[in-house]
């Protein structure tokens, strides 16, 4: 075992990052159940409160919050239908029915279980793959950054979007918006007509809150999903059986893989991932037929899926600064906060802190699936959490995360602004993942487009040389003409239905 | 991929899309000019044959430009001949964004108190503002779910976390 290992795993174990993981998985948990309110909302409005705690402490506890999230959103989409998270919306298919048949507890304990053993097997992908792939983009050059930072990017406009134009539009924004502050190559002032407070650029965890906390504040005025549903709280023993998990092996296989695969690429994230394997498993089952009222490997699947997503999703975040979804976009802006740079060289300069990190991982799966299965009945009494109540508090949760980043109210002024522009998008119907995401990536993004280019005394054939560079414009060109064929094809089938 | 849409197909007829689609583009390719203008401006700072810092907000506003007008095309090439609203987009809606105009009209009041009045004293009334525009009418339970999350935010906050609020009008009585 390297000492960075054993480093590492020292410090995920220390008693006050095991708190801190156990504390996260409890408020994720909670904070996944409850409808209206996104695990990256419950992670940004917990932000602040870590600003003054140790690295390890701080990640392990937002670690805690991502997977704890990620089960606690199955708690809702099994009890009431309602998915707690967007992610566990496949999870309700068979759940629901399961629970309504008066098994609720046998639902949410292989949900449980099945979300365990996703995370588990991501955390052994994120274990070996990630440093791997970290000696790899050692080898990386401006160039080769820059196409790799350039395919984040476009697959994330691409895939986040019904409409790649907006998809691609709504990183544009971002990237204009990046450049608001002083140039990362020379430090010259940029529209900042003047004002100090921009010159610093806008703090990319402002606009999340804005772009994702305001929105969900709106919509929570009038949204009515869930504020007459009380619980359904009378669980019976919700440890799974053997012969459920004699069941469900299969379909947590499929679920785990497909989690995994799905998680490490850029903007696929838990629904889509957590739908496949539904799918899958439903095509691979001896019973396809129970699928839909109340099988045991409907629940499994998607709620290995999607668990499996977030080992997966933190291999790009750890190795190459590339974040895979909103979280782990967030994830960056809390390493940033504590002077650490997610990318090759966090395994290189603090090999300690990055495999602490992927044991918090693990750490924080064990944590989650104890407290999930011994504290279930009383957690989902959360559910019954007055919207009056909850949403004013996050409220204020938002307004303090954007003024303590720099104790700045111009900050809060900010977030404001990314609220209005979030609501605008959503208006439009336009993805506010890319713009959040080339808010995190634009300033590497510039950067290296520069440098390499001032390397090559500005000729762009320095793209097209180096092999990585050449690999990744080429799949960023295939991910573009893909969503293109995908949407002619999609648009020539509902010409289809409509003609017939 | 279902529901993944790229060409005239992305733009829901009859959903008052269009016209939002063409506002949109209208208003971000007078806003990708001025940036461009704006970056135009910017001062030169490089060596010779090598990009300055104007160089990727100029390449921006191509990009941004180019999409604009693409979507444009895209709305305008689009056959929705009423482009007129929905009873979804005029008749809940309406209210709707009454709500969240009056929520975010809040919001700024509150921010722009904040500094002033310190965090207790803003806070205590936008969260019982917020309480009632969210559904609870009991006079007693508003005042006293305003007053003790400000309580134990400002606490939480401030001493646990050690992260310095607003104290405004307070300071020098709130630790």
């Amino acid at each position: 075992m390297s000492p960075d290992v054993l480093a590492g795993l020292v410090q995920a174990t220390g008693f006050l990052t095991l708190t801190a993981t156990a504390i996260g998985a409890l408020i994720g948990l909670i904070v996944g159940m409850i409808p209206g309110l996104t695990i990256s909302t419950g992670i940004i409005v917990l932000l602040p409160a870590t600003f003054t705690l140790p690295p390890d402490i701080s990640i392990a506890l937002l670690l805690g919050v991502y997977v704890g999230g990620m089960t606690g959103g199955s708690f809702s989409a099994v009890l009431l239908n309602i998915p707690g998270t967007p992610s566990a919306a496949a999870t309700g298919i068979d759940g629901y029915p399961m629970a309504q048949r008066g098994e609720a507890g046998r639902a949410l304990g292989i949900s449980i279980t099945a979300s365990f053993l996703g995370g588990l097997f991501s955390f052994l992908c994120l274990y070996f793959i990630a440093p791997t792939l970290a000696d790899f983009a050692l080898l990386f050059r401006s160039q080769d950054m820059f196409a790799l930072v350039f395919f984040g990017l476009t697959v994330i406009c691409s895939f986040a979007a019904r409409s790649l134009i907006k998809g691609l539009l709504s990183g544009a924004i971002g990237l204009a918006i990046v450049t608001v502050g002083q140039d990362p190559v020379m430090g010259t002032a940029r529209f900042t007509f003047g004002n100090s407070d921009i010159l610093g650029g806008v703090h990319f965890l402002t606009a999340m809150i804005g772009l994702f906390a305001v929105p969900q504040l709106i919509d929570n005025l009038t949204d009515q999903t869930g504020r007459h549903v009380r619980r359904q709280t009378q669980l019976t023993s919700v440890l799974t059986r053997l012969s459920d998990l004699k069941a469900i092996q299969r379909s947590v296989g499929v679920g785990s893989v497909i989690g995994a695969f799905l998680g490490v690429l850029p903007g696929a994230g838990g629904p889509i991932a957590a739908f496949i394997s539904y799918d899958y498993a439903r095509k691979s089952s001896k019973t396809p037929e129970a699928f839909g009222h109340g099988s045991p490997e409907g629940i499994a699947a998607p709620e290995a899926a999607n668990n499996a997503v977030t080992g997966a999703a933190l291999i790009p975040m750890m190795t190459l600064g590339i974040p895979g979804d909103p979280v782990t976009a967030i994830l960056i802006g809390a390493l940033i906060i504590h002077g650490l740079a997610p990318g090759p060289l966090l395994f290189v300069q603090r090999g300690d802190f990055a495999y602490g990190m992927i044991f918090s991982f693990l750490w924080a799966n064990i944590l989650n699936f104890v407290i999930a299965l011994a504290a279930l009945r009383l957690l989902v009494k959360a559910l019954a959490t007055p919207r009056a109540l909850l949403m004013p508090t996050i409220a204020v949760l938002c307004v303090i995360g954007s003024y303590s980043l720099r104790n700045n109210i111009f900050d809060v002024y900010v977030m404001l602004v990314f609220g209005v522009i979030g609501l605008a998008m959503r208006w439009l119907d336009m993805p506010v993942v890319p713009l959040l995401l080339a808010l995190v990536l634009g300033e590497q993004l510039e950067k290296q487009l520069r440098v390499a280019l001032t390397s090559s005394t500005g000729d762009i054939a320095i793209f097209f040389t180096s092999p990585i560079s050449l690999t990744f414009l080429s799949l960023s060109a295939l991910s573009i003409a893909w969503s293109l064929y995908s949407a002619r094809r999609f648009a020539i089938s509902r010409r289809k239905e409509s003609s017939t | 991929m279902p529901g993944r849409l790229g060409g005239r197909a992305c733009v829901p007829a009859g959903t008052g899309m269009r016209r939002r689609n063409i506002a949109a583009a209208v208003g971000l390719i007078v806003c990708g000019l001025v940036y461009g203008y704006l970056a135009w401006g910017l001062p030169v700072r490089s060596l010779p044959n090598t990009p300055g810092p104007s160089f990727f907000p100029l390449v921006v506003t191509a990009i941004l430009i180019a999409l604009a007008a693409a979507l444009l095309v895209q709305a305008l090439a689009t056959n929705d001949s009423a482009g007129t609203p929905t009873p979804d987009d005029a008749g809940t809606s309406a209210v709707d964004r009454r709500f969240g105009i009056f929520a975010l009209a809040v919001l700024l009041g509150y921010i722009a108190l904040l500094p002033i009045l310190g965090f207790v004293l803003a806070t205590a009334p936008f969260f019982a503002v917020l309480m009632v525009i969210y559904g609870e009418r009991r006079p007693l339970l508003v005042v006293a779910g305003a007053v003790i999350m400000t309580v134990i935010l400002y606490g939480l906050f401030r001493h646990a976390f050690g992260i310095f609020l607003p104290r405004g009008l307070l300071a020098g009585i709130v630790a």
